[in-house]
């Protein structure tokens, strides 16, 4: 990364700070008191349909917030927990939740591993599949813009892909990751969702 | 042989099945097959792309979307799948992919990518930039190496005009840049161009190259990948 750039981001997260010490203990007792059920004390769930949200992208975490509050993501069971966060809230429960230590996933067919990896560092050239790590990083670990992967449950992976690839799911910014998905082939996607839940986590 | 490269280049670009959740119709204007045929108009966004002021370092995040395919500092694939994109000029660009969303290329690979859900003009501008900045080294793919003599002939008779010597292309005019890029992707390109499938190229062009073999093409291509690149 150059140094324009550094700064720049340095002066964003800087700002984000700002709010993130407003509200950081309110965000804690929320996510103790109501986000834990689901998404576990220290926001790694245990069962796998729900996501892992320690150690994801701030950024990422906020918009997603957001988007379940203005219904642009749905989910049932998330919605009734969701009533009257203001951007404040949605801000400092990112942060606080991306401050939180992934803890690695498990892989559970060993067999799927390299195919996965394949596809996600490299794509595939015949159907137009993009390499994952181009948007996601090369580590997995996601950005500003494109969130983690890395360790994540691959039975909750599988599903946001097959959600994207039908629609399901249609809050991503410029279509892309429904582009992406849609020339994924259901080997594909189970394959690489081992290789995610086995990813180093950082 | 002729007609079996235009089959595999008609293949590689040829539709992907269309998604329920895709409503936009895949954008079609008329090109080189149809009468009246104008090269280049300058009109459009395309218009808009090059007077915007691009910014290399916004131009670097934007990439992000491209580098999935086009790879990390653009350098494409030597297979010939994905194009280098390092070191164009970005007049070659912006009208490259502002024919693509207008219809006048056909890439349905890369389309929903780079079409107006994901890329605004300014971004354009922007990737158009930084691409031009970056480094082309000469670890491009490469043909044969059994007909460069051949190769340099037909190329300083009938390419450099407009290419230029060292395969440097021309901004201001709209001539792509063809030193560094790799092998297989020229010979596709000009295989496309001889036999206008590539539905936005240049109708002199097109006469310089018509009376080529697939021979000739792969000699010319050979040749142009080994320019000296930077
Ligand atoms: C009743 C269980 C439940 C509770 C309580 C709950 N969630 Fe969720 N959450 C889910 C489920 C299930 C999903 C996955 C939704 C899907 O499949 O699209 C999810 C997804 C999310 C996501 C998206 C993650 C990603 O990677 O895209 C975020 C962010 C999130 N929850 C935050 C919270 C916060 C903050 C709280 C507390 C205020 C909370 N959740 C409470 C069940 C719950
Ligand atoms: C062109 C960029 C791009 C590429 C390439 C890409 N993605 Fe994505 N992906 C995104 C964006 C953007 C999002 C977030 C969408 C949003 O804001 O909700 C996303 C979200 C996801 C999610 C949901 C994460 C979560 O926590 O809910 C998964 C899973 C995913 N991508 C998997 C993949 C896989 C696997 C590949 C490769 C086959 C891939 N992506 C390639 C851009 C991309
Ligand atoms: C899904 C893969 C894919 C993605 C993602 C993609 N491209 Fe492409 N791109 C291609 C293919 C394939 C070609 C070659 C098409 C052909 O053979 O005619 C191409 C060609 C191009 C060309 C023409 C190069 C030349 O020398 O004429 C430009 C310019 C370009 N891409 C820019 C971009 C930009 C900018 C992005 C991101 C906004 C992008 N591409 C994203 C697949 C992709
Ligand atoms: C009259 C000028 C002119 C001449 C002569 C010419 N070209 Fe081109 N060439 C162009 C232009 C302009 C383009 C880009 C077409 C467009 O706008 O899409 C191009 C594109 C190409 C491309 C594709 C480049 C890319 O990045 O996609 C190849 C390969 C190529 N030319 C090879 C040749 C060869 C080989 C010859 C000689 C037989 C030749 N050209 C002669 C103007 C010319």
């Amino acid at each position: 990364m150059n140094h324009k750039r550094s700064q720049i981001l340095t002066a964003l997260l800087l700002a984000g700070g700002f709010w993130a010490t407003a509200h950081a203990g309110d965000a804690k007792e929320i996510a103790a008191s109501v986000c834990a059920a689901c998404h576990g004390e220290d926001g790694n769930s245990v069962a796998p349909t729900f996501p892992k949200l320690a150690g994801q992208n701030a950024v990422y975490l906020q918009k997603q917030l957001k988007d379940f509050l203005s219904g642009k993501r749905k989910n049932e069971a998330m919605e009734p927990f969701l009533g009257s966060f203001s951007d404040g809230d949605t801000s400092a429960l990112g942060v606080h939740f991306a401050r939180e230590k992934t803890a690695p996933g498990t892989v559970e067919d060993a067999t799927l591993v390299e195919a996965g990896r394949k596809l996600f560092q490299d794509g595939n050239t015949d159907s137009g599949i993009p390499a994952c790590a181009g948007c996601h990083q090369v580590d997995g670990m996601g950005n500003d813009r494109y969130p983690r992967l890395a360790g994540q449950h691959q039975t909750y992976t599988l599903a946001q892909m097959q959600n994207f690839k039908s629609g399901a799911r249609n809050n991503d910014k410029g279509k892309i990751m429904r582009s992406v998905a849609e020339r994924l082939t259901e080997a594909e996607m189970k394959a690489v969702s081992e290789y995610l839940a086995g990813m180093e986590v950082k | 042989m002729k007609k079996m490269t235009t089959l595999m280049a008609l293949a590689f670009t040829g539709a992907l099945s269309t998604p329920l959740w895709a409503a936009d119709a895949v954008p079609h204007e008329a090109g080189i097959e149809s009468e009246g045929y104008v090269w280049n108009k300058m009109e459009g966004e395309k218009l808009e792309a090059l007077k915007a002021r691009g910014d290399a370092l916004r131009g670097e995040i934007a990439f992000e979307i491209c580098q999935g395919c086009h790879r990390k500092g653009a350098l494409g694939r030597d297979d010939g799948t994905y194009p280098r994109l390092a070191g164009q000029h970005a007049s070659v660009l912006i009208k490259q992919m502002t024919d693509v969303r207008a219809g006048r290329r056909d890439n349905p690979k890369m389309l929903p990518f780079a079409g107006h859900d994901a890329l605004s003009v300014q971004d354009i501008a922007d990737i158009s930039v930084y691409l031009r900045s970056l480094p082309s080294p000469a670890d491009n793919g490469k043909g044969d190496g059994k007909a460069l003599t051949k190769g340099k002939q037909l190329y300083d008779k009938d390419c450099a005009t407009c290419h230029a010597d060292n395969g440097e292309g021309d901004g201001p005019k709209f001539y792509p840049r063809v030193s560094g890029q790799h092998y297989k992707y020229l010979l596709r390109e000009a295989v496309a161009i001889r036999d206008g499938a590539r539905r936005n190229a240049n109708p002199m062009m097109v006469k310089a190259i018509k009376k080529y073999s697939d021979q000739d093409l792969e000699a010319l291509s050979d040749y142009i990948s080994r320019f000296a690149s930077k």
